[in-house]
């Protein structure tokens, strides 16, 4: 059993809704190009009060790779699963596209792939992490809006962040338990 | 927005760019797409297994190191090279499409020739070797005809091999070449330079109090200041933001004042009010360094706060707390030179005030301040060329077309037929169109472009295309298919920066670096490097006598050793190595980490000793410029106001965003999917009394022309004015997913002039909408 258990620690007040994190995501992963399938996204929040008093948030986000799986519990043939580090990945071969996993997630992070003939989502770009490498929306973003590390390790950066802000996380009525966390400003 | 968790459509993140989504046009295109990018997936070369390769970014001017993952030959994606301190190691999105630029299905692949009528997109195709030859022939047909190199012109805009294109117009001896600046940034460089001698860098990661002016960086991105003025912000530290726009940066803002356009200097001559009044500027600095100061606070005694709040609609009470607390940070307080200041008549005094606000609070090369560039030691080849007699003064300096100033009384005591200070290789851009329409004082009868689209880039688009009657030949180089290749004569394709060698480039700032590039994949359709297409075009020149008899035979001699020959009939490598020969290891490390620098530490205080000359005529900073006094302009940035819109009009203004730069990459499927095409913002209220709600079309409508576009109804702006992005209402059908998809800015725009550096003043034009 690995000790290692992966999660993003998001600075959101750092981000610029610049997108290069979903462009670096679509080309690190192979998503095609469409308005349907995205793995990450920037969500630009309403825009509040009137002019000329505004205030105008982003909401970077993705899979929540939760503890607590909807997908995974939904699934029936098992194609979504949890690694050892609680990264929640899908087996393409196994997936029958019968889309029960995205009405099951409650963070609409999942899209039918015809590249893989799949239901498709983040994977913390699991395929870099053995290389040492940090995913691609992380390394690529100007501001570093996203932290990712083990969260077991309290000397990684995303667990040192986590121990000294509060936080939040999407969607806590659902029981879900996320793996990306939120600082309040 | 909440996250709705229902399985409707997926829209989170369009919602985002800008409020209004094209879904009919979105399911139209997708399918294309879908064929094409199944069309070029495999790879072209056989090449097996990985490799990461350092090279540096060209889809805007920040050249961004990166190392690029090649898989089986093929490029996968673009990573930000961790070593690339002057952006933070950072790749923004239009730094990981550019990814695609080798693969663009709509890329031009062989050289065209026209065969039918211009702009009816009937070409022949021919080899590189007959482009140069035809090239060649068109140079010597000018020169002979008119017996005056002037005749040709050349066009090309910022970027690595740009110098390589000058060495092909100094070959041919022509002073007619045009550049960006005047559609950009002279008028900042101009109004700081006329204070210290140069154009300077913001330390925004030291600074505790920053004011910017319109420049939009979270949008509109320049390394390394987009990522230091939210990331590295210091604790406590301060953004004041005046824009007629609630952008992303008045979104990070500590205040948005949301400034009346065109009166940014009386809020600053608001400040520097106050800080002489209150005896809260850095006297020692001032006796120290700068000259004119007299002048200056005799000349400030009226611009009280409540003086400025009258123009530019900013509360007093604000404008002594910003004086009071940018005088408190100083020496670490900033106030934003900015970059695209193509704005209005007098943008050189606004930003002369700016730089004089800096200068008395002695903000200047200082931790948290304004300090002048600093270079990577990198050496510069400078080969001689011939000096050919059949040449002439240029067109925008030897016309007497008259400037086109909006009349009010900012124009006053400007220059009304020529610029006061035009910049030798750049040009003025709109002086230079309306001399070569009045072929005055003599004919200009063709061009040769690289990559500048100056029909969509320079205002009034119907203008342009008057000057292009004129022209009888025009050769354009570039990636693309863009209006000016489509309405040229012949059109040579040019390999992407992903493909090609390009020299050694130092990136001048307060953290200076240089970088180069390497192909990362090899031409994927067999195109050539403008230094290839240069010294094809030169070779094809030598061929022809008639193009070196006004010369001197020996210079002729010493040019065809020199340049031709050691230059162009070496490979660009070696070029490199001349750069970096000073500098042990220089070259193995820029080719292995795509980066070479002395320090990656800022060194602050070289100017701040007293046996410093600045490059003025004092020697000192001067508050009051001497030269300016000589030339009949204010030494003093005086402020006038601006002219209004009669009721019924709105002031177009302009502004950046992250996803595309300029009009060169819109036709990139992955930038085209953030943003379709452009809206145009209205204020809530006026679109109300309008009677049009978002996602409806309306006709925008000014002296030299009209579009329509779609409407985005918005708090985020003023009452009076409008905006909407650059780079769409296409006219090159080979930029497909733009081409008549919104609204062309250079269609609309009146091309008034900002004559004391030469810009275009691009926010001058006042517009009607009416619903379409």
């Amino acid at each position: 059993m690995s000790q290692k258990k992966y999660g993003i620690v998001l600075d959101a007040k750092n981000c610029l809704n610049c997108k290069a994190c979903t462009v670096a995501c679509k080309f690190e992963n192979g998503v095609e190009v469409g308005d349907e399938q995205y793995r990450i996204w920037v969500a630009e929040k309403d825009l509040k009060g009137t002019y000329p008093n505004l205030r105008l948030d982003f909401e970077p986000s993705q899979c929540q790779h939760c503890e607590n799986t909807p997908c995974a519990s939904v699934c029936p043939t098992s194609a979504t699963y949890k690694t050892d580090e609680g990264v929640v990945l899908i087996d393409y071969k196994k997936c029958i596209i019968c889309k029960a996993c995205m009405t099951a997630c409650p963070y609409d992070a999942r899209f039918v792939s015809e590249v893989h003939h799949a239901i498709e989502k983040c994977t913390f770009c699991y395929h870099r992490l053995p290389e040492g490498r940090e995913p691609a929306c992380v390394e690529t973003c100007p501001t570093k809006v996203r932290v990712f590390g083990d969260l077991n390790d309290p000397n990684s950066k995303a667990a040192k962040l986590l121990a000294k802000h509060d936080t939040y996380q999407l969607k806590p009525e659902k029981n879900t338990r996320p793996r990306l966390f939120y600082i309040i400003k | 927005m909440t996250l709705s968790g229902m399985n409707i459509s997926r829209r989170k993140f369009l919602a985002a760019s800008g409020g209004v989504v094209a879904t009919g046009l979105v399911a139209a295109n997708l399918s294309t797409l879908k064929a094409v990018a199944g069309g070029h997936a495999s790879a072209p070369t056989g090449e097996k297994g990985e490799k990461h390769i350092a090279s540096s970014c060209e889809m805007c001017v920040n050249k961004c190191g990166f190392f690029a993952h090649v898989v089986d030959g093929r490029l996968k994606k673009l990573n930000p090279n961790p070593k690339f301190f002057k952006s933070r190691a950072m790749l923004c999105a239009r730094g990981n499409a550019g990814a695609e630029e080798p693969y663009n299905p709509e890329r031009l692949t062989k050289p065209l020739l026209r065969v039918g009528e211009r702009g009816e997109g009937k070409w022949k195709e021919i080899s590189y070797e007959e482009a140069f030859k035809l090239v060649a022939e068109k140079l010597k047909e000018f020169k002979v005809k008119n017996e005056n190199r002037c005749s040709v012109a050349f066009a090309s805009s910022e970027g690595f091999q740009e110098e390589i294109f000058q060495y092909l117009v100094q070959s041919y001896g022509s002073t007619n070449t045009v550049r960006h600046p005047t559609l950009c940034l002279s008028s900042v460089i101009q109004g700081w330079s006329s204070v210290y001698g140069v154009y300077p860098d913001a330390d925004l990661k030291n600074s505790k109090f920053v004011i910017m002016f319109g420049a939009n960086r979270a949008e509109a991105i320049v390394t390394p200041d987009t990522i230091d003025f939210v990331k590295y912000k210091p604790e406590g530290a301060k953004l004041i933001y005046l824009d007629p726009r609630f952008t992303n940066t008045a979104a990070k803002a500590d205040k948005w004042f949301p400034v009346k356009p065109g009166t940014d200097l009386a809020f600053v001559l608001g400040v520097i009010n106050v800080i002489i009044k209150e005896k809260l500027y850095d006297a020692a600095f001032v006796e120290q360094f700068c000259d004119g100061f007299a002048d200056l606070e005799a000349m400030i005694a009226p611009h009280t706060p409540e003086w400025a709040e009258k123009e530019c609609e900013i509360p007093a009470v604000e404008i002594r707390w910003v004086a009071r607390e940018f005088a408190k940070a100083a020496p670490a307080a900033v106030a934003y030179p900015g970059r695209r200041t193509s704005w209005y008549v007098n943008d050189v005094y606004f930003r002369r005030a700016c730089a004089i606000l800096t200068a008395i609070c002695g903000c200047w090369d200082a931790p948290g301040g304004i300090c002048p560039k600093a270079s990577v030691p990198i050496k510069n080849l400078d080969p001689l060329f011939p000096y050919f007699e059949m040449s002439d003064d240029r067109i925008d300096v030897a016309s007497t077309v008259k400037n086109k100033l909006p009349k009010d009384k900012r124009s006053e005591n400007m220059p009304t037929d020529s610029v006061a200070y035009l910049g030798e290789k750049d040009g003025s851009w709109l002086r230079f169109r309306d001399a070569i329409i009045a072929q005055d004082p003599y004919p200009v009868e063709a061009m040769i472009v690289y990559k500048q689209n100056f029909i969509e880039a320079v205002p009034n688009r119907a203008k342009t295309m008057e000057m292009l009657k004129k022209i009888k030949f025009m050769a354009v180089i570039d990636i693309q298919m863009t209006e000016v290749a489509y309405f040229a004569d012949l059109v040579i394709p040019e390999s992407t920066y992903l493909e090609r060698w390009d020299s050694v480039h130092n990136l001048a700032g307060i953290w200076p670096i240089a970088t180069f590039r390497q192909p990362v994949v090899e031409p994927v359709f067999g195109t050539k490097s403008m230094f290839e297409i240069a010294g094809g075009i030169i070779n094809e020149m030598l061929k022809l006598p008639e193009l070196w008899d006004d010369a001197d035979e020996l210079e002729v001699e010493d040019f065809k050793y020199d340049v031709v020959e050691d230059i162009f009939g070496k490979p660009m490598e070696e070029y490199i190595k001349r750069q970096l020969a000073d500098h042990p290891g220089a070259y193995e490390q820029m080719m292995k980490e795509g980066v070479f620098y002395l320090s990656d530490q800022a060194v602050y205080g070289k100017t701040r000793n007293p046996e410093f000359r600045f490059k003025t005529r004092t020697g000192k900073i001067e508050l009051a410029n001497v030269k300016y006094a000589d030339k009949g302009l204010n030494p003093l940035p005086i402020y006038a106001a601006p002219r209004q819109p009669e009721p019924g009009k709105y002031r177009m203004i302009l502004g950046r965003h992250g996803f595309n730069t300029h009009t060169g990459t819109q036709n990139n499927e992955y930038l085209w999917e953030i943003q379709k095409e452009n809206v145009i913002w209205i204020n809530t209220q006026e679109a109300k009394k309008l009677g049009v709600v978002s996602g409806d079309y309306v006709t925008v409508k000014s002296s030299v022309g009209e579009q329509q576009v779609k409407v985005f109804s918005t708090e985020k702006i003023r009452k009076d004015c409008v905006f909407f992005a650059h780079g769409y209402g296409r006219l090159s059908p080979q930029l497909s997913l733009v081409y008549k998809k919104g609204a062309s800015q250079a269609a609309i725009l009146e091309d008034y002039l900002e004559p004391i550096s030469g810009n275009a003043a691009m926010h001058e034009t006042f517009v009607t909408i009416a619903k379409a």
